[in-house]
């Protein structure tokens, strides 16, 4: 049997080693410039963001269509583990797509255990767990572990993960954005660029100052 | 074969066993109490368990369930015959199991040697011994008094019986002569740090039992390291020593990786050469891990860092998703609005093409697969009002964008005409109209 004492002892050891293994550290820029100015940066690697679009028509897709426009420069890899399958290729520019690991689940228990097993890979720059379209009732029958399960496992690795939602459903999230307000249909004719240049998030969870400053 | 069972036949002495020093001259205990024996066994089981997926449950302390669904059969199956040799050279007898439930894979993992995949689960369960089941004595007792005496004789009873004569729990006994259904595992997390800590009781003075018992954790590291995919590029030791001080030492290694025999040489090397004034009371042994080939990012950076796990996680997807469903998506020569094929992704990122003269422009459309059917007002031939499963007036409108192909193939041809709408209550919506009427495609951004 163990002696909890000696437990207890071997806790405060493991406690007084590094906390996770070194990653790289600094973020990835979605090109969103609200969104990137409220995490200091971008996407922070090595976490879990969630990005809430309280409407249709409030920009998640433009955030996403953004941020594969800069990793497409970067020639960095992105996972997007798609569990309502909505993601429309022909919206985006072929060479757009050329870096992009695409996941058509059918359901949100396969997309969780796609994004599960995504998220250790660690040849993705992003990875992108969309659950838009996933009925409120389903989200919030998942149990809470799974979330917090995807956080830990995230913060072993380099990859930024971007969850995008419709409500909020990751609650071990450490940065919450939200895009509440629909844009107008005369909005359309405006450059992509220029309209994500002028989404206007709303940081529900996280607080000012750069990525490496609220890491430590 | 969905899941496997890794387990340790008479788990307690075999963890002490691999604990105690062979030559006897000091047999050192797992410091204070066998914190040692049976976690560093339990750990390394479940290290091995990662090894095989990232889905694992400790069922048991003797005992890891992993979640094989989306994997490889033939990876798997290499994969679980590597580890039963690979174990027992590290001191851990292991049987393994595969099977249809968990259940399943716990009964093969008991009847293996070391390996058993089991392919016919009723040829397989007919002829267990009924205790495979677990039945109290009481149970146990009834059943042998009607002759039953396998799980097969068991399993033949009809369940409504066993259950009215034995209660829910004869019933539960009844599911568990069947291999039970797959049930959600209860998932732990792999180590996310790489080290190990222990004492002596008494203190050490001597180098050969420090080095016994650091082969012995270090081979739980570096079991841990690989199965998460890591090597180490250095390692840090740290004896405490009787007078509460300690002596630290890092060591760099030449070259990253988890290979205990070059680790145990670096540190070997040194400690012969240190002289301490006081005995040794505990050791720390923490590994920095690094991902192999890390090195080279930078030179390579648009080449894959862990080639062996991008392509071995493909399959898996595919495997969990189906055939077709994941990969690089590509235009197809149609105008077709949802016409797109998946491809195998490239080794390497391509550069970028230049940027387009005329910026993108128009919606980013997210699609409902399939589209929902909506009931149109239209004035004018415009659309002006929904109804179905998305109500309400509609404040603007653009369209209507005409599409048509294949006009020259009879039985193929399609033409579909789109709108993109702006609902009075907020939202930005794609409409479609066709010969079988209105659609809402999907949302735009």
């Amino acid at each position: 049997m163990s002696d909890p004492i000696a437990f207890a002892a071997m806790r405060s050891l493991l406690a007084a080693r590094p906390s996770r293994p070194p990653r790289s550290g600094g973020a990835i820029a979605t090109g969103v410039a609200g969104i990137d100015a409220a995490l200091g940066g971008g996407l922070p690697r090595g976490r879990v963001t969630e990005l809430i679009s309280a409407a249709a028509g409030s920009g998640g897709e433009l955030v996403f269509a953004s941020l594969l426009a800069g990793t497409r420069q970067a020639r960095m890899r992105v996972a997007l583990v798609d569990a309502a399958d909505g993601f429309a290729p022909k919206s985006f520019r072929p060479d757009l797509l050329r870096h992009l690991l695409w996941v058509r689940a059918r359901s949100l228990a396969e997309a969780m255990a796609c994004a599960d097993v995504l998220v250790r890979d660690g040849n993705y720059g992003v990875l992108v767990l969309d659950v838009r379209g996933i009925p409120a009732r389903a989200l919030r029958q998942q149990p809470n572990g799974i979330w917090h399960r995807l956080r830990l496992a995230a913060e072993q690795h380099p990859a930024a993960v971007l969850v995008q939602s419709s409500a909020a459903v990751v609650r071990s999230a450490p940065w919450r954005l939200v895009l509440r307000e629909p844009a107008a249909l005369a909005a359309l004719r405006r450059p992509r660029a220029e309209r994500a240049a002028a989404l206007a998030p709303e940081l529900e969870r996280g607080q000012g100052g750069g990525i490496e400053a609220r890491m430590a | 074969m969905n899941y496997a069972a890794l387990w340790i036949p008479g788990f307690a002495a075999a963890a002490a066993a691999r604990d105690l020093d062979p030559r006897g001259r000091d047999p050192v205990r797992a410091g204070s109490a066998d914190l040692g024996a049976e976690v560093e066994a339990q750990r390394m089981l479940a290290a091995a368990a990662f090894a095989l997926s990232p889905r694992v449950e400790i069922t048991a302390p003797d005992c890891c369930t992993v979640d094989l669904q989306g994997a490889d059969p033939a990876r798997a199956e290499a994969e679980m015959r590597r580890q039963a040799r690979e174990l027992p050279r590290l001191g851990l007898p292991v049987r393994i199991g595969a099977g249809d439930t968990p259940l399943l894979a716990r009964y093969a993992a008991r009847r293996a040697e070391p390996v058993l995949i089991v392919r016919e689960s009723a040829e397989f369960l007919r002829d267990l011994p009924l205790d495979f089941a677990e039945p109290d004595a009481a149970q146990r007792g009834i059943l042998l008094a009607w002759g039953i005496r396998t799980l097969g004789e068991l399993a033949a009873l009809p369940k409504s019986g066993v259950g009215e004569r034995l209660g829910p729990a004869g019933a539960a006994l009844w599911d568990r002569a069947h291999g039970e259904s797959p049930r959600v595992l209860r998932l732990t997390e792999p180590a996310r740090t790489f080290g190990a800590a222990w004492n002596y009781e008494p203190p050490v003075e001597s180098i050969e039992p420090l080095l016994f018992k650091l082969r012995r954790y270090a081979e739980r590291v570096a079991l841990e390291l690989r199965s998460a995919g890591w090597v180490a590029e250095a390692l840090a030791l740290t004896l405490l020593l009787e007078d509460e001080t300690d002596y630290r030492r890092e060591f760099r290694l030449a070259e990253p990786g988890a290979d205990v025999a070059s680790w145990l040489r670096v540190m070997q090397t040194h400690l012969e050469t240190v002289r301490l004034a006081e005995r040794v009371a505990g050791v720390r042994l923490v590994a920095t891990p690094a991902r192999p080939g890390q090195s080279q990012e930078g030179l390579f950076d648009t080449s894959l860092v862990d080639p062996a796990a991008f392509w071995e996680n493909l399959a898996r997807l595919a495997a969990l998703v189906g055939e077709g469903r994941v990969g690089t998506p590509s235009w197809v020569d149609s105008h077709a609005p949802d016409a797109f094929v998946l491809e195998e992704p490239a080794a390497a990122v391509p550069p970028a093409e230049a940027a387009p003269l005329h910026p993108p422009r128009g919606g980013v459309l997210r699609r409902f697969r399939p589209a929902w059917p909506v009931r149109v007002i239209c004035e004018g031939g415009q659309p002006m009002a929904l109804s179905g499963a998305l109500q309400g007036d509609i404040r603007a409108r653009a369209g209507p964008r005409v599409l048509e192909g294949d006009w020259w193939r009879p039985r193929e041809q399609w033409a579909v005409e789109t709108w993109e709408v702006e609902l009075a209550t907020g939202g930005l919506y794609q409409l479609s109209r066709d010969s079988a009427g209105w659609w809402i495609e999907g949302t735009l951004d």
